[in-house]
This record gives C-alpha cells, structure tokens and sequence, in this order.
C-alpha cells in the first residue's frame, strides 16, 4: 500500500484539476474492479459486483488537493496567487509548488512591517526564476500544487495531499483485499471535495446508494497546545459524529462501531468543529443517504507536511473490509 | 385541542439535531390523530399525509416545521468534567449555571454547566463572555467514575421545563421550533372541517439546526407543487430594534423576498384577509434562515412560502411565545390550504 500511497501523494491534483491523480488510480485498479467509468464531473467510479442479495454501498476518497491558481504576473515575472480549497500562508513560505508543466517555484512573501503577524495570501508570491513578464513560463490561470515528496519517520509518514489521498489508496486496497461480499460496492474517488464536494454530490445523484461512507482524514488533539480534540495518532481509525457540516446519521455510527468491536479494531470516535467532508454532500442526496465518514488521525492537516500512522491506516482497511463484506444493518437507536 | 398543553409537552420533549427518535414519537401521535396516514422517512424525518378531495390533479402542498432543537455532544474530559461540542448555533453568553441532562447510554444523568466563581477570576475576564471551550459539565461523578457511565459521542440537553408568564405567555427550551409543529397540529385539526382540493403532507424535518438535511431530502421524495416552511421568528423585546423584530400576539408573520414565491406570498396574504387575521407582513432580504431556502431550489424548483411565529430570546433555554400566535398560525395555514384550486397551481408559472 506505501508504494501505491507514494505514486498518489507525489501526483498532481489540485481542486478540479485531477486528471493525473485519475490516470494513477485507474492503473491501480485496472483488472481489479467489474467495471470502472468516469462520470461528468471526472469523479472516477469502480464497482465490485456482489453476490446479489446484499445493499447498494458507496465509498468515498476525493482525489483533489488545495493548491494555488495564478492571478497575476508581475513586470519583474513574480506570480500572485489565490487559493483552491483553504490554504494557510504560514505553512507555506520558503516551500516549492510545482504546476502541472512540471515548472518549479519558490514561494516568497512580502517585506512587512510587522514579522510577527503571519502573512496573508496576497502577500505570498511565486518565484519561477523568470527574468522578467514576457520571459515568464507561468501564466494567469497556471494551476499549482504544493511540492514535497513522501517520508518516512518510522512507522509514521509524512508527504503532501494525505488529505486525501491517502483514502484513495485506502479505497484501492480495500478493493485488492475484497474477495467476496453481499453487496455491490462503488468505489468513488472524487473531484473538488476541497471546495463544494462537486464530485461527490453528483456521484450520490446518480448511483443512490443504500449506504455511503467517506474516508478521509481529521486534525488530531494530541500536539502541543493543539484545539482539545479526542483524537491522537496511532489510536486508531476514526468513526465520525459529527463535524461542521453533518450529524452522522447514529444508525451507521453504531453498525461502524459493532463492526470494530467484533473484529477487535482499535477506534477512536470523532467530533470536527470547523472542517467537513464529502459525507455532508452525500448525505443530503436526493432523499436522503444514510451516511458516516471513517476518518484517519492526521496532523498538520492542510500543510505540505500532513502526518499520519501507518497501524491507524491499515486498522482502516481491516474496518472498511469489515463493514463491506458482512451485512449492513442499521437498526434505530 | 389545548393548544398550552400541546406547546409544553412538545417543548419539554428531547430532540437534538440527528437524533429526533423522542420528539418523532411525539408529532406522529399528535399529527396522527388528524391525518389520514403518517411515516419516517429515510432521514428520520416524521410525515403525515391529510388527502385532498380533488381525485384527478392530485396537487401536493408540503408544510415543513422543523422538530429539532440545539444542544450538545459529549466530545473530552477532564477531571471528571464534561467538554463538549456544540449541536447547533449555542449561544454561549447564555449557558453557564444551566441545568442539563447527559444521555448516557445507561440512562439519563443530571448535570449542570460548571462556572468558575467570579472570586477567582481576573478582574479582566470577569466581564467576558466564556466561550464553549471553557464550559465544562458537573455530573457529579470523580474521574475515576466517569469514563464508565459517559461516553464521547452521548447527548447533552438542556432541562428546563415551561413557564408560564403573564398575559398567557410561555417560556421554554425549544419553541424554536415546536412552536411552529404546534401551529401545523392546529392547521391540521382545523382541515378536518374544510374542503380543500390538495394533499396536505406536513413534515416534522430533522436536523433544520445544523444542515437542513430534512427539509432539503423530504422536499425531494415528496416533490410537492407547493411548500411552505414555518418557523419562528424574532419577536420584540428589549434592545431589539429596526424592522426585523415582530411584536408577540400581533399573528403570525409571511415572509417576503428572494426565498418566497410572490404567489405563494400573495396567497398568504389574501389568505390571512380573507378571515381578518392579524398578520405581519416580515421582508426577507436574502436566506430566509429557514427549511424553505433548502426547499426552494430541490428538484426544478418549488414555489415556497414562509411563515414565521414570533418569539423572543431565541436560542435559549427561555424562548418566549404567545399561544395565540401560534393558533393564529395554524388558522392561516388551513384558510390559506382551503383555497388552493388548479388556478392557483396556474398561477404559479404564469
Ligand atoms: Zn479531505
């Protein structure tokens, strides 16, 4: 799963532009699942056929990241920027993005009066090493993502875009280890989750899944002087509550939670303030879709260094694997 | 119907934001008595369906009164101490020294939200507000007790019962907005004794504090020709003031503005002058801040209505309203159902 986690960090994928992530996905999963389309809005979809008498379950990675869009070159062939998805300037000074060209840049940030006070966004600039405008390789419009490659610090690691693609690789490895289940099992892996979770309402729309899961990652409460948060890594996947944009529905929390406990998976339990996920726009499909998210422990989301623990990651897969292959039940409270 | 009775059994009921099992139970008894047929929903939401007379049209008005109310969720401890995490637009100015009641899983345990005493504070922070980080629950329990009867996740409610004030008025925890269910029982016991030509469905929505889940996926298995949310509204009182405020027992208000069909608008109104009742007519500039600015753009678009209650000290745990309002709400609906015929529905796109 790392080497397939390395492939998707490293890839290019910033809010609405996925394409390459896709490519990378669809490599990995070729051969693997029944059938594999894209739907209109580029969200990739796989199905795992079931034996026939199970429901109809949608899980959910989004492939995209936050990343930078040009607004403006300068006389001098220094690029502004604005945002795709919630960037935090303080992360990102002196760091590198690279746009889909292939084109390096510096990230540089104005002189301030006062050195205290973290910048903001328009305060930042691109250096691209250009001599001046006309001889500037990047122009207005030039999407970029952030640019770090994948380390490891023992069993944790740490890379760009774990948010989230490090569901994506979760979903292909569930779909690797899946031999048989009741149900029919969509994969999605979907686009623009950063900023209106374009790909994952529409997928919803159209599938209309009995059930629908997102997987994806959440802050942990356990750095120094970190927002008080029930959730450490290294604990455990998490099993969503609620977050800014949802109450998870308490029948699919307690099925999640049955199947952790019968399969002896550590997990943690998750409540997000300020932050949702793709789940929010599933949920409110059509007329209604039962709906949890399982989230994985994750520090320093949104920065180019996101970290996360590697046995919190494969106690994931065991609990996704858990939850497809035996029946859904989900009895009111 | 004690329409008293009514607004303080439905207020006294528990009901957070995604976990409405209780009041459910509650609107279908009440609803039930009236209707012909009523169901949950996929989303927990609670329908009740009066049929219209007209067999061949078969038009359908939907009338949306959210049945959730804010509150909060377990989420930390410390010394034996409840944080939590709020269920809903809290008003933190508001909670300290309030009682609540934690649903363990075991069972209900009182609780009341701790404060520190101003003796011990910095002169600085005694006239701050305490945000919700800073609120912690008293259940009584020692850390060591605590971890085995709470648990992260459980729900957090506040206990007040009703209170009757002068001039007929109540005060309670959740008029926000078991007010408006109450008017649509009002509505639908008053239908038993009008012909009218549509489908009545009135939805009880879940979770209208937090995502407006209910009204946006019951608005779309239903997909009714017309709806119309009702909720309460910002009533009089002291330090209020400019036009968005309503003085209590001056009836219910129809709303105006973008999230309002003109003809449903229209509608009410003539409705309301049809039987002289008092009304008020409540411009919405932008979002009405209610089911119906979900309901509107659900399907191709559903011409939506809004009616509010007036109610004072919204959102929390003393919410002020006037049982007349309310019953004058639950006239207006009916009169303004009682009208609907296909020239209305024509209306609608003309
Ligand atoms: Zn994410």
């Amino acid at each position: 799963m790392k080497e397939t986690l390395q492939k998707l960090v490293e890839s290019f994928g910033p809010v609405g532009y996925e394409d390459e992530v896709r490519a990378v996905i669809r490599q990995e999963i070729e051969g693997v699942a029944d059938q594999i389309s894209v739907n209109k809005l580029g969200s990739l979809i796989a199905v795992k056929q079931g034996s026939g008498r199970g429901k109809k379950i949608m899980l959910v990675a989004h492939m995209d990241e936050i990343g930078l869009i040009v607004t403006h070159i300068d006389a001098r062939g220094f690029a502004r920027v604005t945002q795709l998805g919630t960037v935090y300037p303080i992360y990102h000074i002196g760091g590198r993005v690279r746009f889909a060209s292939g084109q390096l840049g510096v990230i540089g940030v104005d002189r301030r009066e006062d050195n205290n006070k973290p910048p903001a966004l328009d305060q930042l600039y691109i250096d691209v090493g250009a001599k001046d405008k006309p001889s500037c390789p990047v122009q207005v419009g030039d999407v970029a993502c952030f640019h770090r490659s994948m380390e490891a610090v023992g069993n944790r690691l740490i890379a760009k875009s774990m948010d989230d693609r490090l569901g994506c690789a979760m979903l292909i490895e569930t779909l690797r280890r899946l031999r048989t289940t009741p149900h029919e099992v969509y994969f999605v892996f979907s686009t623009q989750e950063e900023m209106t979770s374009a790909g994952a309402r529409t997928a919803a729309y159209s599938i209309e899944p009995d059930v629908a899961l997102a997987i994806d990652v959440t802050d942990t409460g356990d750095t120094p002087r970190a927002l008080p948060k029930a959730v450490e890594l290294g604990k455990g996947p998490a099993i969503k509550l609620q977050d800014s944009g949802m109450i998870v529905d308490p029948r699919v929390k307690e099925w999640m939670v049955k199947r952790a406990r019968e399969a002896r998976i550590p997990y943690q339990l998750e409540i997000l303030r300020g932050g949702t996920t793709d789940a929010q726009a599933i949920q409110i499909s059509r007329d209604g879709i039962p709906t949890g998210s399982l989230s994985v422990p994750c520090r320093y989301t949104h920065s180019p260094s996101e970290m996360v623990d590697m046995a919190d990651v494969e106690n994931g897969v065991k609990l996704l694997l858990a939850l497809v292959k035996k029946p859904i039940v989900l009895s009111d409270e | 119907m004690d329409v008293n009775a009514l607004l303080k059994k439905l207020s006294q009921t528990t009901g957070l934001s995604g976990y409405e099992t209780k009041i459910r139970a509650e609107v279908l008894a009440e609803w039930g008595r009236f209707v012909d047929e009523t169901r949950t929903d996929k989303v927990g939401n609670a329908v009740a369906v009066k049929r219209g007379y007209a067999r061949k049209a078969h038009r359908k008005i939907m009338l949306a009164s959210h049945m959730d109310e804010i509150g909060f969720m377990v989420a930390g401890f410390s010394h034996g101490f409840l944080r939590v995490s709020p269920i809903g637009g809290i008003d933190a100015r508001v909670l300290p020294g309030q009682e609540v009641i934690v649903h363990s899983r075991q069972r209900d345990l009182p609780g009341i939200i701790s404060s520190t005493p101003p003796h011990l504070l910095k002169p600085d922070d005694r006239s701050k507000v305490i945000s919700l980080d800073q609120l912690w629950i008293d259940v009584g329990l020692a850390p060591a007790q605590v971890n085995r009867f709470v648990s992260i996740g459980d729900l957090v409610s506040i206990r007040r019962d009703v209170t009757e004030l002068k001039n007929g008025l109540l005060a309670g925890k959740a008029f926000d907005n078991r007010a408006s269910v109450a008017a649509v029982a009002v509505c639908l016991e008053l239908l038993a004794t009008i012909q009218h030509q549509w489908d009545v469905i009135a939805v009880a929505t879940v979770q209208e504090e937090t995502s407006a889940l209910g009204a946006a996926t019951s608005a779309f298995g239903i997909a009714p020709d017309a709806a119309i949310a009702i909720d309460v509204t910002y009533g009089v009182q002291y330090g209020s003031a400019g036009n968005e405020v309503f003085p209590l027992d001056k009836g219910p208000t129809i709303g105006i503005g973008p999230n309002m069909q003109p003809k449903m608008t229209q509608g009410l109104i003539e409705a309301a002058q049809r039987i002289k009742l008092d009304h008020q007519i409540e411009p919405m500039a932008g979002s009405s801040g209610t089911d119906g600015w979900l309901i509107q753009v659900v399907r191709e678009g559903i011409p939506t209505g809004v009616v509010g209650i007036p109610l004072r000290s919204m959102h929390t745990p003393v919410e002020v309203v006037s049982p007349r309002d309310v019953e004058q709400t639950g006239r207006l609906l009916a009169e303004f159902i009682g009208g609907l015929d296909e020239k209305f529905y024509e209306s609608l796109t003309e």
